[in-house]
């Protein structure tokens, strides 16, 4: 690509890039405030409130989560379930959006609005229940990823990705006697990796952030995935939980700050890698260019 | 071309009876249905199957008796509801919560993704993209809570540095004043740069040779971010927009929840909150789903309202 | 350490499409409740041929809050299980989604056989249920258990619904509540612990003006509180000016305390402490956290609330000032005397859903579990582990573990199954804690028992507080709030007591009074 090098673009460059990199110093400064503290020791923390670089460093609070397995458990089967549940949704995701690309399809508006309607409506709790306890999905794993298989907003977003492609390829190709599932897998999921990466980004990051189903459906607490452990030890050591429940901190003393921030930094990075992975399918016009060139 | 197919299709089919040509559309298309059925499925089972569940807000559903053996008691929580003295406040509150969201939220993923979008230089661009996206991942409790080291008048951050400036402390967490820029800075904060995976997604797409012949006009940068990136990414804002309207009453309980106190609940209460304590914290089921039932039909209201316009300019709409 | 994870990664990636591919046909792994009521019988001639051969382990499934991060090991559950040959099936779920799991399991038919509700506002919720049945009433059978027999009547009868027993309770102290305090500061600033309103109010002054820390900075202050009008300092100060414990006599008729003038005092007090900068300015929207935080890192001086506390709060505290020390102090007298708020002495209770047993004497059963756990031997187990593990004895009293860490994990998520405590089972070991300030501590809320303020409404029911009661607390908790801070005055709060009576309060009014 070639670079602007004219006085307006340098201006604009220099511009743009300074508001950019200001942004990031704002975004990143809390979470680093999490990972010093997750280095640091419970009265450093006390002392001084936001901490940037610790003048005490301590090990002690990744210590302490790592004395046991628990953890480990819990990241394996966050990251199973992450992985199977991705696949599984953006394989009916990416059909199901494909077909409902299609203008001409008969019945495509109405099935669209039926998709739309259960953005707005749904039966609340305890009828989902019901329906997944039917179904025979309690304690099991498939209760994380079937119930939630396609997600409505994605749906719609892959739809209009695949309807913006251009038609002059399909076309061709249906003239060299290709049918809908050939131009599908050959021709339209090639061309769509920019919106594949995204929604598999969605699905995976929903998959990873999952834990009121894992609390519900999952009555092994040995098949908990991280967000459930994460979520317990923000809502305990925030002190949300702890009056009414009324074991006072008498005998129950909950978990140390410094301990909260490491959970939240080991529940977080390994989801946090994933999108500098997906990154380079962002590039920009790549796959288009390569195509018709 | 494809509407000639389809015109040849159905003058040979004159003969034949209306349906029998749709029924050979449908024929024609049955890979697509195909495909779409797995996902219809879907639907059917885990979202419409449970939808029955709607009924209870016009029951007085007890968990015991169920759906079946509840008592109806037809539109009496709607009557509640709507009698329910800080109604109109409560409305009002979430409709300019959700204004304010749509107004100075939504832009900004376009223009953050925009500008990404103008970074050459790779490393910078990933670097930037990858921080941005990093606070999605915070709770709402954790953000909350360190926002409250910012901004407590005790020894927040910000009110510190205000005072070494020399001016008055402000008391941003107590205060009408404050809590909705409060409430529109921590969204900023924590969705814009997630916000922008999509329209970065949608610029990828575009046709790079559209730029070079732009270049070749003399078209300076900002001219050809309106009038090739906006417009390549104009569909997907279109929908991202209608999706967002009828999400009007949606505006995330648990952040406005640790964000209300006392002292700014006369503008921070909204639907949300309120069936909390009035409804879930009293396992009063039917209320609470009646409440969500009413926030639904605004939201379908809203966007058929928004699909409408949407289509009549011309758009496709998300349905 | 890498290869250990990639290895687990792979069997559970194994494991889970296994799962995966099992999928419908997933629901029978020990996970069918009714198969366990569908049996009855079986265990009932169990019991009966108990003379002949030692009987099959009874099963019981069971559901506890988990008020710890972890769920524990399960060296404790297993001794339990031989101490009451019960093969348990315990489900944890965790504290902050304890009611989401509950209520679905409820309507969905499948709760175990016992289930624990948290506190007593969960056991408000499922009061028609239980009056409609859904629950086996368990007062009549109590009298022929050992143990379950010693459980104190009185607070048997606040858990009641109708007159009728449903639940066993885990005890609670009557009062926790007191004044922990910077010994160090008071010395400092020449001032002996409180033991009247005016002293309290002249040590916070101290703290704030006479610079207690000695860095030559106004850079401290009185009291920390937080955003908890109940279990912060406010209700225990309100007690202080002697209001009422939620509701009182007034004219010979119950009325809420918000409509005495002791009330309004407590908030005049709060107003002036938060005027004369006394308390964190920002106390109406302050965590728990934040509030314990501003004591430990030296800001505030004073705490109220849990006596209890002191312990933690002392760690903290010397985390950052090692010369820092803390007392604490109970009975502090206001013009009408002493008196501290009581709570109902119980905590979280236990219910037994007729939905998973079926029978009678699947209950009597079930109690005998229960019964079992608050014999000597498996009591001792759950409040303090094992002996030579997770305490020591010493003189008749149990010496916790210093590594509080293993206890968390071990045997504290355990005291979910709890039945009874200190008062109820002699047997139970006393504590005995290294700490002087946390023995002391120990002994104040003992000596609360004495001067108790109770609430008269705990057994008494009425319908319009169970539907609109919470929404009805907001519109007082707001003005209580307001008027502390000065934004409204006593024409103000007044009118949100209006508006409290006309909103559905003086609904609640009558019935209580009916």
């Amino acid at each position: 690509m070639l670079q602007d090098k004219s006085i307006g673009g340098r201006l604009f460059d220099a511009v743009n890039y300074t508001l950019l990199f200001i942004l990031s110093a704002i975004t990143i400064l809390p979470f680093i405030h999490v990972i010093a503290g997750s280095f640091t020791t419970v009265g450093e923390l006390a002392r001084k409130q936001f901490v940037i670089i610790p003048t005490v460093w301590s090990l002690e609070a990744y210590k302490f989560i790592f004395s046991t397995d628990v953890i480990f458990k819990a990241l394996s089967v966050s990251v199973g379930v992450t992985l199977f549940g991705t696949l599984f949704s953006m394989l009916l995701t990416a059909l199901m959006a494909y077909g409902l690309s299609k203008p001409h399809l008969l019945g495509r508006s109405a099935i669209m609005f039926i998709v739309v309607f259960t953005m707005l409506f749904n039966g609340g709790l305890i009828p989902s229940f019901l329906v997944v306890k039917e179904m025979g999905l309690i304690d099991s794993y498939a209760a994380l990823v079937v119930p939630t298989a396609i997600n409505a907003f994605n749906l719609i977003i892959m739809r209009n990705f695949f309807q913006n492609l251009p038609d002059g390829l399909e076309e061709s190709a249906k003239i060299d006697g290709a049918g809908y599932w050939g131009i599908f897998t050959k021709i339209v999921i090639p061309l769509s990796i920019p919106a594949v990466a995204t929604i598999s980004l969605f699905y995976a990051v929903t998959y990873w952030n999952t834990y009121l189903p894992a609390i519900l459906y999952l009555d092994d607490a040995a098949k908990w995935p991280v967000q459930v452990i994460l979520r317990q030890i923000v809502v305990l050591a925030s002190g949300l939980a702890g009056d009414t429940s009324d074991f006072g901190n008498d005998y129950v003393a909950p978990p140390a700050q410094t301990i909260k921030m490491a959970v939240i930094v080991v529940a977080t990075v390994p989801i946090l890698i994933v999108y500098p992975f997906l990154q380079k399918h962002f590039a920009k016009g790549a796959l288009i260019g390569s195509i018709k060139g | 071309m494809k509407a000639a197919t389809v015109k040849t299709a159905s003058i040979t089919a004159a003969a034949e009876k209306r349906t029998t040509g749709k029924w050979g559309r449908m024929w024609k298309d049955r890979t697509l249905y195909l495909m779409i059925i797995p996902g219809l499925l879907f639907f059917v089972i885990f979202k419409y199957l449970p939808m029955g569940g709607i009924v209870i807000a016009f029951q007085d559903y007890k968990p015991y008796e169920g759906l079946m053996k509840s008592e109806w008691v037809g539109f009496e929580h709607f009557e509640r509801l709507f009698s329910e003295p800080d109604f109109l406040i409560i409305l009002s509150n979430t409709l300019i919560l959700f204004a304010m969201n749509l107004l100075f939220f939504f832009p900004i993923p376009i223009i953050l993704a925009l500008m990404l979008n103008e970074v050459r230089h790779s490393f910078f661009k990933r670097f930037v993209q990858t921080v941005v996206y990093i606070p999605h991942f915070m709770s709402w409790v954790i953000i909350v809570s360190i926002s409250f080291i910012m901004l407590s008048m005790d020894r927040g951050l910000i009110n510190e540095l205000l005072a070494w400036m020399g001016f008055e402390k402000i008391n941003f967490l107590m205060s009408n004043e404050w809590f909705r820029p409060m409430y529109v800075l921590q969204i900023i904060w924590r969705e814009a740069g997630w916000g922008t995976i999509i329209y970065l997604a949608a610029m990828a797409a575009i046709d790079p040779q559209l730029y070079e012949a732009a270049r070749m006009d003399g078209a300076n940068r900002l001219r050809q971010i309106w009038h090739i990136t906006l417009p390549s990414i104009r569909s997907v804002i279109i929908v991202l927009l209608i999706l967002k309207i009828g999400d009007v009453l949606e505006l995330g309980f648990e952040h406005i929840f640790l964000l209300l106190n006392s002292m700014n609940q006369e503008v921070a209460e909204i639907f949300d909150t309120y069936v909390y304590t009035a409804g879930l914290k009293q396992g009063e089921y039917s209320f609470s789903t009646a409440v969500g039932f009413f926030k639904s039909i605004v939201g379908l209201v809203l966007i058929m309202g928004a699909n409408w316009i949407a289509k009549k300019a011309g758009e496709d709409g998300v349905y | 350490m890498n290869t250990v994870m990639k290895r687990k990664g792979v069997i559970l990636a194994a494991a889970l499409s296994m799962t995966l591919a099992a999928g419908c046909g997933n629901n029978n792994a020990g996970n069918d409740k009714n198969d366990q009521g569908a049996k009855p019988t079986d265990g009932a001639q169990a019991t009966d041929k108990q003379t002949e051969k030692p009987a099959e382990p009874f099963k019981l499934s069971i559901m506890l809050d988990l008020h710890e991060p972890e769920v524990p090991s399960d060296k404790i559950e297993k001794m339990l299980e031989d101490i009451s040959n019960t093969e348990l099936d315990i489900q944890w779920v965790p504290d902050g989604s304890y009611d989401d799991k509950m209520n679905a399991s409820f309507a969905t038919g499948s709760l175990p056989q016992a289930v624990q509700l948290k506190n007593a506002a969960s056991l408000n919720l499922f009061r028609d249920a239980i009056k409609d049945g859904q629950f086996w009433e368990i007062g009549p059978l109590l009298e022929s258990y050992p143990n379950l027999s010693k459980l104190n009547k009185d607070v048997l009868n606040n858990t009641s619904v109708g007159g009728k027993i449903y639940a066993l309770y885990r005890e609670n102290a009557l009062s926790r509540q007191g004044v922990i305090f910077r010994k160090d500061w008071a010395d400092k600033v020449g001032l002996a612990a409180p033991t009247t309103i005016d002293e309290l109010y002249n040590l916070m002054k101290a703290f704030k003006e006479q610079d207690p820390d000695g860095n030559g900075k106004d850079d401290t202050f009185g009291l920390t509180d937080r955003s908890d009008l109940i279990y912060g300092a406010f209700k225990t100060v309100s007690s202080y000016f002697g209001t009422p414990n939620n509701w009182g006599e007034k004219d010979g008729k119950l009325a809420p305390e918000f409509m005495f003038p002791e009330y309004i005092e407590t908030m005049n007090f709060f107003k002036k402490l938060h005027q004369e900068g006394l308390i964190n300015q920002d106390f109406p929207v302050t965590s728990k956290n934040d509030q314990q935080s501003l004591f430990a890192s030296g800001k505030a001086g004073v705490y109220i609330g849990a006596m209890g506390d002191v312990q933690s709060l002392t760690d903290k505290v010397k985390e950052v000032n090692a010369s820092g020390e803390l007392d604490i102090q109970n009975r502090i007298e206001g013009p009408k005397g002493t008196g501290i708020w009581s709570t109902g002495g119980y905590g979280s209770v236990f219910l037994f859903p007729k939905s998973a047993i079926k029978s009678e004497d699947e209950l009597k059963q079930v109690l005998s579990f229960f019964d079992h756990m608050m014999s000597p031997v498996a009591a001792n187990l759950i409040q303090w582990g094992i002996e030579g593990e997770h305490h020591k004895i010493d003189g008749g009293s149990a010496i916790p573990t210093e590594d509080t860490d293993l206890t968390n994990r071990e045997v504290k998520p355990y005291l979910s199954l709890q039945i009874g405590g200190q008062g109820t089972i002699e047997e139970l070991l006393d504590p005995k804690f290294p700490m002087p300030v946390k023995a002391k501590s120990e002994e104040l809320i003992k000596d609360n028992e004495n001067i108790l303020i109770d609430d008269p409404t705990l057994s008494l029911e009425s319908k319009t507080n169970i539907e609109k009661g919470e929404r009805l607390q907001e519109i007082v908790k707001d003005a209580t709030y307001k008027y502390m801070m000065g934004d409204i005055d006593e024409a103000g709060f007044q009118k949100a007591v209006d508006k409290w009576l006309k909103d559905g309060g003086q609904a609640i009014i009558d019935e209580y009074n009916a």
